[in-house]
């Protein structure tokens, strides 16, 4: 009999909102390179927001190792190899880019954009690997459903992309700032997330096949249909296409982060 | 490294004494579990932090309608290409000059990930201790010149210890043995270096097909997919990557009035 690794829901979080930190840095990243001044608030919320995500995915994975010194052991090493390895160590150079591009954003003003900007396209790659790792991480394991999804990787990619992009325009719309351009651009990128990772979903299930059925049919179906097949990809894609319903834009959005957590949750406890 | 060593089990001699099964217990200290119902004479169900060595008492349902009982001691294998070993990200578990595959309790800092990564479910994780255990070929006494106490103590000579290729050329032997005796399904798991995970340093001579033994046909590494799946992630990067920008991109300054 093959075992679980117990890994329960500080790993869920960690999945979860590791995704944000890295699909919100690349979004501001890329907002920050090829968008415009109006973009600004983007910029600075998506780097901010994943310097504090990446601040609290640290903190999870500390607490689920139990004694928390020990995270130092992984420290000893490198594997390049092994997801676990690359992972704990990409965990501290994305958390620099982060912190950089995010004082960067703060203070310094314009004359300091270029240098935020160059940053960004060295930090873009760590935050795209932050979103996707976790997701190999599990394919490299000996558990069937696991091991046999080909697109784990891209899947949990475009999952925080479309978080990350939902994290965004959750805060601009709270922090009253809906009504720019910045936040109308990072909608319609969270639009094409969302189709991207419907389009990369169910790829993914249909190279599964039987192999699926921990999703597809077991006790955790209810979730993975209900949660995130409904309520987090398709109801917020029409919602925020039929832009005649006067849905709050706030509506989608946290709809969206709902899904992303119970993609997470859904893998990672069909081996709880 | 030092010439490799291994242990054979050849289940053919087991009789389910179980005498392995507490000679491990007894030299590496490891307590008492609560015994659990199985359904048949097999107690533990599976290995677990505190159990390395598990005899496997198969029931095989024969024609006449008869059972036939297969008994197999069970233990860590020692891969030559172990996923517990490639999976770990402190570098507790190491392999030994002798081959064997053990886990440093000092390095490793309880994150798990070998636990999944065994393609046998022999790693458990130690809720004690918070660290994962899993036979040490018992690591003290072959530094010593003693074969690991399962070995030393079976009665039947069922679990040889020895230089892997000279208990491998035995093994071939006997299989050729026992099949001359009538044992059509006499085969060997784990003796071939060029088989599966790169042979496996405690290897078994099996009477029926793996799968009966609820062992692996043919066993994989589980780092066999981070190349593909890798490849495929950074392709939805590029894909996502280009939607954002696409989206994000200034039209002469004035937006495009789209949404």
């Amino acid at each position: 009999m093959l075992k679980s690794p117990e890994w329960h829901l500080l790993i869920v979080w960690y999945f979860f909102l590791g995704g944000i930190a890295g699909g919100a840095y690349f979004t501001a990243a890329i907002a920050d390179n090829f968008g415009g001044p109006r973009d600004r608030n983007v910029v600075r919320t998506g780097y901010i927001l994943s310097l504090l995500m990446i601040g609290v995915c640290g903190m999870l994975l500390i607490l689920d190792l139990g004694t928390p010194s020990r995270f130092m052991n992984m420290m000893g090493t490198f594997k390049f190899k092994d997801p676990m390895s690359i992972g704990a160590w990409m965990l501290g150079v994305f958390g620099l880019f982060s912190f950089v591009s995010s004082a960067l954003s703060l203070v310094g003003g314009e004359e300091r954009a270029g240098l935020r900007r160059r940053w960004s396209l060295v930090g873009i790659l760590f935050g795209f690997f932050l979103a996707s790792y976790t997701g190999v991480l599990l394919s490299a394991t000996a558990l069937p459903f696991w091991r046999d999804g080909r697109l784990m990787g891209a899947l949990f990619l475009a999952s925080g992309a479309s978080t990350g992009m939902a994290a965004i325009s959750l805060l601009l719309y709270l922090s009253g700032d809906s009504a720019g351009e910045g936040f109308k651009k990072v909608k319609r990128a969270d639009r094409f997330a969302i189709v991207f990772e419907m389009v990369v979903l169910a790829l993914f299930l249909v190279l599964l096949g039987s192999a699926a059925a921990p999703l597809t049919s077991g006790h955790l179906a209810p979730l993975f249909w209900g949660g995130l097949v409904a309520l987090g990809l398709v109801i917020p894609l029409v919602l925020d296409l039929a832009g005649g319903l006067r849905v709050p834009a706030v509506v989608p959005a946290v709809l969206v982060l709902v899904g992303g957590f119970v993609l997470r949750y859904v893998i990672v406890m069909s081996h709880a | 490294m030092a010439r490799t060593l291994a242990m054979f089990t050849d289940t053919s001699l087991c009789i389910g004494c179980r005498a392995c099964q507490v000679a491990c217990k007894q030299w590496n200290e490891l307590p008492m579990e609560e015994p659990e119902w199985t359904g048949s004479y097999q107690n533990h169900a599976h290995f677990t932090d505190k159990t390395y060595r598990l005899v496997r008492f198969i029931e095989k349902p024969q024609a006449n309608g008869e059972l036939q009982w297969l008994l197999m001691s069970d233990v860590c294998k020692h891969c030559a290409q172990a996923g517990c070993l490639d999976a770990c990200p402190t570098g507790a578990i190491h392999r030994t000059e002798y081959g064997t595959v053990n886990i440093n309790q000092d390095v490793c800092n309880g994150c798990r990930y070998c636990v999944s990564s065994c393609p046998f479910g022999v790693v458990s994780f130690n809720h004690d201790t918070g660290r994962a255990n899993k036979c040490t070929f018992c690591n003290d006494r072959i530094h010593n010149g003693l074969g690991p106490a399962c070995a030393k103590t079976c009665p039947t000579e069922s679990i040889q210890f020895g230089f892997r290729d000279e208990l491998a050329a035995k093994a071939e032997k006997r299989v050729a043995k026992l099949k001359e005796m009538g044992y059509a399904g006499a085969q060997l798991y784990g003796a071939d270096t060029n088989g599966p995970l790169g042979g496996l340093n405690a290897f078994f001579l099996l009477l029926d097909r793996p799968s009966t033994y609820n062992l692996p046909e043919k066993p994989l590494l589980p780092q066999r997919n981070v190349f593909v799946d890798s490849v495929l992630a950074i392709g939805a990067a590029l894909v996502v990557g280009v939607g954002a920008m696409v989206s994000f991109r200034e039209r002469g300054g004035k937006g495009d009035g789209d949404a």
